[in-house]
């Protein structure tokens, strides 16, 4: 299990994290969510010991994690980097010996993480003549070289296409399957419902919400719609009383109700707007779910 | 783990040493120096002469034995007549042709001190013809003749071997000033090429920043060494095959002067290029935060060059002490002899000293610096208790 105890870091006047505390345990994937500027990257360069925290601490396994069990972490930091003359497969394999390879296991394993991403037939070109989303995953290599203990991935999806995106799941779920604790964080949402049972919410610096999605979902005790009338007149939801309006959507929207016994007007409510093209229950999404910790 | 600092040297190392632009301007360093020792050996004769000598009553072994008296070598050629003489001068076989001994002919500037040789002896068998012919003994005029040159004593003497040795401390002072300045810039644009390419992060996941400037330096000088190594060697070698040291153990000694004086001055100077790299975020800035080292590097240089004709000088007595001008001025004052055995340990022990006090400054700062972007002003990093 990697845990991060109580973690508090300030620059200057900016309070970077305020008494962050939340675990990773082996085979979970962890999303870890917030706006720009709430705290995720400071979070994952403490625990890869990039920043100090001014005060908490790291634990792995139960023990404060020190330089040498670091080295065994795999880590993608936000701002990515790599030599950009230096070719992939030495690159690689000189990232694999600073994680305390010897050599023939070094390059072994740079050629199975090359393999693994997809990226094996440029193995021998200079990094800076990849395109960017095959530079996006020598990084990743380069965060799995060493086959390591525990992954923290900052924004690993971004700048990925489709297929990246495909590929980069599988492997880790791959990783997670192996006993890997992996904590990625990502702007993404939807991709972090799909990928991850479990999310931990950061707001300013704060933890505003952490567990397992499901439970999150059920914790929420909001009573929300989607729904869709083609042909109405604009305006017709506004009539409504006990209805909040969550997100517009084209020829519709999600609406908060106070209680469920308005689900029935609102139907009624759109059959007299329009034609109701789609009508449903639907449980608080993770987006949703942020928002109203946030406001919260 | 200890010992990573080592994988750092050795990526540097082999990454920089097989660099294209490395290997090409390593091999054009290379030819120019055999080109122009090869060269020097061909135009650079000094004081040895080939004369042509035709027809009866020459004087060719005379002037043999007068310029050997002077130190002056001649060798004699025997064409077949004057026209093959000729031929010979024009094609520069021989520097001069002396005619049936009454006549001098040189290409177009005559060597002179070999001309002068010539007319002494000309005159001389002149003088003795015309005296015998007035009537005195053969052997009375050879007693009255027979004087030997007039002892030349120099206020200055020139020596040889200082004359060479100055060259050669010239072109060791010439090439560490190259690698010094060659080697510390790899040392700062490297700190950089990290910080912009921001792979600095990824590598201060697993390394220490300490480690990292460590192997960076190492690696680095130590490819800095081996070059300076080989160019010695080829130099060396070059010289020797072609004969154009007189005096090969002074080169020797003087190849292993310069490398030891390069490894004090590029440490002393690697942790300051190190620092002035880790404050900036693009190779474009890298110039303004070198220019205090670049001013006092060229100004080393210059004292080191003065250093060569004026070994003794006050200037070069006290800046071979100081550890940032020490390894372009003490090199010359060794090798010209100059140097006292007590005050080249001195100025090894405060090269030494200073560098090692000055390397945790160097590696707080920089590590301090390193995952910052921006311009960082070093007082701040000073201060500063925590990155």
């Amino acid at each position: 299990m990697l845990e991060l105890l109580r973690l508090s870091r300030r620059f200057g006047r900016v309070v970077a994290l305020d008494d962050v505390s939340f675990s990773v345990a082996e085979g979970q994937i962890v999303g870890f969510v917030g706006p720009n500027g709430a705290g995720k990257t400071t979070a994952m360069r403490i625990a890869l010991g990039v920043l100090t925290a001014d005060a908490g601490e790291v634990r792995w396994r139960g023990e404060t994690l020190d330089a040498a069990t670091r080295r065994r972490f795999g880590y993608l930091p936000e701002e990515r980097g790599l030599y950009p003359k230096m070719r992939v497969l030495d690159q690689l394999v000189y990232l694999a010996r600073l994680h305390g390879l010897e050599p023939g296991e070094a390059r072994r394993q740079a050629e199975r993480t090359v393999a693994l991403l997809g990226v094996a037939d440029r193995a021998r070109d200079r990094t800076e003549s990849l395109s960017q989303g095959n530079q996006q995953r020598v990084q990743l290599a380069a965060a799995l070289v060493h086959a390591p203990e525990a992954l923290v991935l900052d924004e690993p999806f971004s700048g990925l296409d489709p297929v990246g995106v495909d590929v980069l799941s599988g492997v880790l779920r791959e990783q997670a399957a192996e006993g890997v604790p992996v904590v990625f964080s990502s702007h993404q949402l939807d991709l972090v419902e799909r990928l991850c049972e479990s999310v931990v919410l950061i707001h300013h610096g704060k933890i505003v919400a952490a567990g397992r999605i499901a439970e999150l979902r059920a914790a929420d005790p909001r009573h929300l719609v989607r729904v869709v009338v083609a042909g109405a007149s604009p305006g017709w939801l506004d009539r409504l009383d006990g209805v909040l309006v969550l997100e517009p959507l084209p020829d519709g929207a999600i609406l908060e109700l106070t209680d469920r016994a308005r689900e029935v007007q609102v139907l009624d409510a759109a059959r007299e707007a329009g034609e109701v093209r789609h009508f449903s229950v639907i449980q608080p999404s993770l987006t949703e779910i942020f928002r109203r910790a946030v406001q919260a | 783990m200890r010992g990573l600092w080592r994988v750092v040297a050795r990526r540097e190392f082999v990454e920089r040493g097989r660099d294209r632009g490395f290997v090409i301007s390593t091999a054009i360093t290379l030819l120019i120096l055999v080109g122009v020792i090869v060269l020097s050996s061909v135009f650079g004769r000094g004081t040895r002469f080939d004369l042509a000598v035709v027809g009866e009553g020459s004087m060719g072994e005379d002037v043999v034995a007068a310029a050997a008296a002077l130190g002056i070598e001649v060798t004699l050629v025997e064409p077949a007549d004057a026209r093959a003489a000729e031929r010979l001068v024009r094609d520069g076989g021989a520097d001069a042709a002396l005619l049936d001994g009454d006549r001098i002919l040189v290409r177009s500037n005559p060597a002179e001190q070999l001309v002068g040789v010539i007319q002494a002896v000309a005159l001389r068998e002149r003088s003795k013809a015309a005296l015998v012919a007035s009537g005195l003994s053969e052997m009375d005029v050879d007693a009255a003749l027979a004087q030997p040159p007039l002892p030349v004593r120099a206020l200055d003497p020139v020596d040889a071997r200082q004359r060479e040795n100055a060259v050669v401390a010239f072109v060791g002072v010439l090439a560490l000033y190259g690698q010094l300045f060659a080697y510390g810039y790899w040392v700062a644009s490297g700190v950089v090429e990290e910080k912009a390419s921001r792979v600095v992060e990824v590598l201060l996941a697993t390394v220490r920043p300490s480690q990292l400037l460590r192997g960076k330096i190492l690696g680095i000088g130590l490819l800095g060494l081996a070059q300076l190594l080989l160019i010695g060697v080829v130099g060396l070698g070059t010289a020797r095959a072609v004969g154009s040291l007189e005096f090969p153990s002074g080169a020797v000694a003087t190849i292993g002067v310069v490398l030891a004086w390069f490894v004090l001055g590029f440490f002393f100077y690697a942790g300051l290029f190190a620092v002035a790299g880790s404050i900036v975020m693009r190779q474009e800035d890298l110039q303004t935060t070198m220019t205090p080292l670049t001013i006092v590097i060229v100004a080393s240089f210059f004292v080191g060059i003065n250093a060569t004709q004026d070994p003794g000088s006050t200037l070069a007595t006290v800046a071979s002490l100081l550890p940032p001008s020490a390894p372009l001025v003490m090199p010359s004052r060794i090798v010209l002899g100059e140097a006292s055995g007590w005050s080249i340990v001195l100025s090894a022990a405060v090269s030494i000293s200073a560098t090692i006090a000055l390397i945790p400054i160097a590696t707080k700062i920089y590590s301090r610096a390193v995952l910052r972007s921006g311009r960082v002003r070093i007082r701040q990093l000073l201060r500063a208790e925590r990155s």
